[in-house]
């Protein structure tokens, strides 16, 4: 697999001539979007305000605010949508194949529902099930897919306004293990333990119903970071061993973002709380940018190298 | 109801309860061992078929495939004690660890199917149990800080509870371990 250095090399050397023709088409697409914005802004407010005219409702004003935002967001998925579309397919599908040649990349589909569920990293099962960017592939025998991902709870409330509740969001990452299990092992990251301190917090941990057994882990940095619950507390061990702990602390370090992991029927499930839809086109940057180039590098770097960077691919005897 | 009676039930209350957690943390070392037993029977049962495919190429360690049956032998006694598992557990891995060190030094051992399989069975079951001891650790670092935090103590006196020992965990020292020393 090439470094993150390689990959920063081949965005900005191969996909330079892409790169250059998207960003004349950002250029014209931002103009536009700002333009059509300030009309679609002045006919709704003078609509709106007419009407609110005719009859002095503040109804009508609620009302018409509600349907102004809503347009303006349909009006700009429309706007962005070719641009979107030429964005995956010259920058994100060259960058997932140069990756590895295996993966194969597809924009619209997702990791189907019944991973996430079974991952039992989130105890609540979603109402509604989105993502978008998928890869799937093989690299060095091991079975890797990942994909944006935002799973949301439906809530209705007293006056029977239903609205989403927002589970998760970000990368969502699955993959084979090398060693053989049986049990659940989840790994949330410690908000108890840092925000009570480590007597409450694992008083409040060991006494969580809607998991498993608490497992306290021998390595000191992991268990600042990380709770583990499992339903054996040999086999989370057998699992977590302190080579592996030791690994995905660099790797939560390296991700910059919250990360959940399970271990659930063979495999190894990573959910990274980015809370914003990853590899979508920036529109008021330009792409040639650093900071922007290195999000997408980033993240793809970290997604597929799960499989070299816990050794997913040193399979035990017994697993070939 | 009056004050004395519900303070008295309240007591009773927390009594229970601190006899009922000291109980579930001597009942959970008490399985983790149990479960460590079992992973280092299957080792053992290892042990006859290793020596034999090893000792036909291994002319100088053969001192150490002795020990290594020996530590079988005296692994397979009945009603070994807790501590006396443990020991020898720390001289069977420091054992088997060099052995293995020293298949390294035979290519035609290396070559040999049946030693590659043993050596593999013997990695897996290394890992399992080095999972089933750090489990037991941690078990039992939990029933002996109850032994020694209060309020807990009081109780645990009352009932006779003793404090257990851990296992000693340190991978660099069974790779560099001198074996014959060991047996000296």
């Amino acid at each position: 697999m090439k470094t993150q250095s390689e990959l920063t090399d081949f965005y900005y050397k191969k996909l330079h001539p892409s790169l250059i023709r998207l960003e004349k088409s950002r250029k014209q697409l931002s103009h536009r979007i700002i333009t059509v914005a300030l009309i679609y802004s002045i006919v709704s407010l003078l609509t709106i305000f007419s009407l609110y005219k005719i009859s002095y409702n503040l109804d009508i004003i609620i009302f018409g605010g509600f349907l102004y935002i809503a347009g303006g967001g349909l009006l700009y998925k429309y706007l962005i949508k070719d641009y979107t579309a030429a964005f995956k397919q010259s920058v994100i599908a060259p960058l997932i194949s140069a990756l590895d040649k295996n993966l194969i990349y597809s924009t619209d589909a997702h990791i189907p529902s019944h991973y996430f569920t079974s991952s039992k990293i989130f105890t609540t099962h979603p109402d509604k099930f989105e993502g978008n960017d998928y890869v799937k592939g093989k690299i060095d025998d091991v079975t890797l897919q990942f994909s944006d991902i935002h799973a949301q709870k439906k809530h209705k409330d007293s006056k029977g306004n239903t609205h989403y509740e927002t589970l998760f969001q970000g990368l969502f990452i699955v993959a084979d293990f090398h060693k053989h299990f049986k049990g659940t092992t989840v790994v949330l990251p410690d908000s108890a333990q840092t925000t009570f301190g480590t007597l409450i917090g694992h008083w409040l941990q060991s006494h969580n119903i809607s998991r498993g057994e608490l497992v306290k882990m021998d390595d000191v940095n992991f268990e600042k970071k990380f709770v583990v619950y499992a339903n054996d507390q040999i086999e989370a061990r057998y699992i977590l061993s302190n080579a592996l702990m030791q690994k995905l602390l660099e790797f939560q370090k390296r991700s910059e973002y919250p990360v959940s992991l399970s271990f659930v029927g063979g495999n190894i499930f990573l959910a990274i709380h980015y809370n914003k839809d990853l590899f979508e086109p920036s529109i008021f940057h330009s792409l040639l940018k650093y900071r922007i180039a290195m999000q997408y590098v980033n993240t793809l770097h970290l997604a597929v190298g799960i499989v070299e960077e816990l050794k997913l691919n040193q399979k035990l005897w017994s697993k070939l | 109801m009056s004050t004395p009676f519900i303070v008295l039930i309240v007591l009773a209350i927390i009594l229970v309860l601190m006899y009922n957690s000291l109980v579930a943390k001597k009942n959970q070392v008490q399985n983790i061992f149990a479960s460590i037993d079992t992973q280092l029977k299957k080792r053992y049962d290892l042990v006859p078929n290793l020596v034999a495919s090893l000792s036909k190429y291994m002319e100088h360690e053969k001192s150490i495939l002795e020990d290594i049956t020996k530590l079988r032998a005296e692994a397979n006694k009945p009603n070994a004690t807790v501590r006396d598992t443990i020991a020898l557990d720390a001289k069977m891995s420091a054992a088997l660890g060099s052995i293995m060190i020293a298949v390294e030094n035979y290519p035609q051992l290396k070559a040999n199917e049946n030693v590659m399989h043993l050596q593999h069975s013997l990695n897996e079951i290394e890992e399992q149990i080095s999972a089933a001891r750090r489990a037991y650790n941690q078990a039992v670092t939990d029933y002996n800080n109850a032994l020694e935090q209060i309020p807990t103590n009081f109780m645990a006196n009352a009932m006779n509870y003793r404090q257990k020992q851990t296992f000693v965990i340190d991978e660099s020292e069974r790779k560099n371990v001198n074996v014959k020393e060991l047996f000296n």
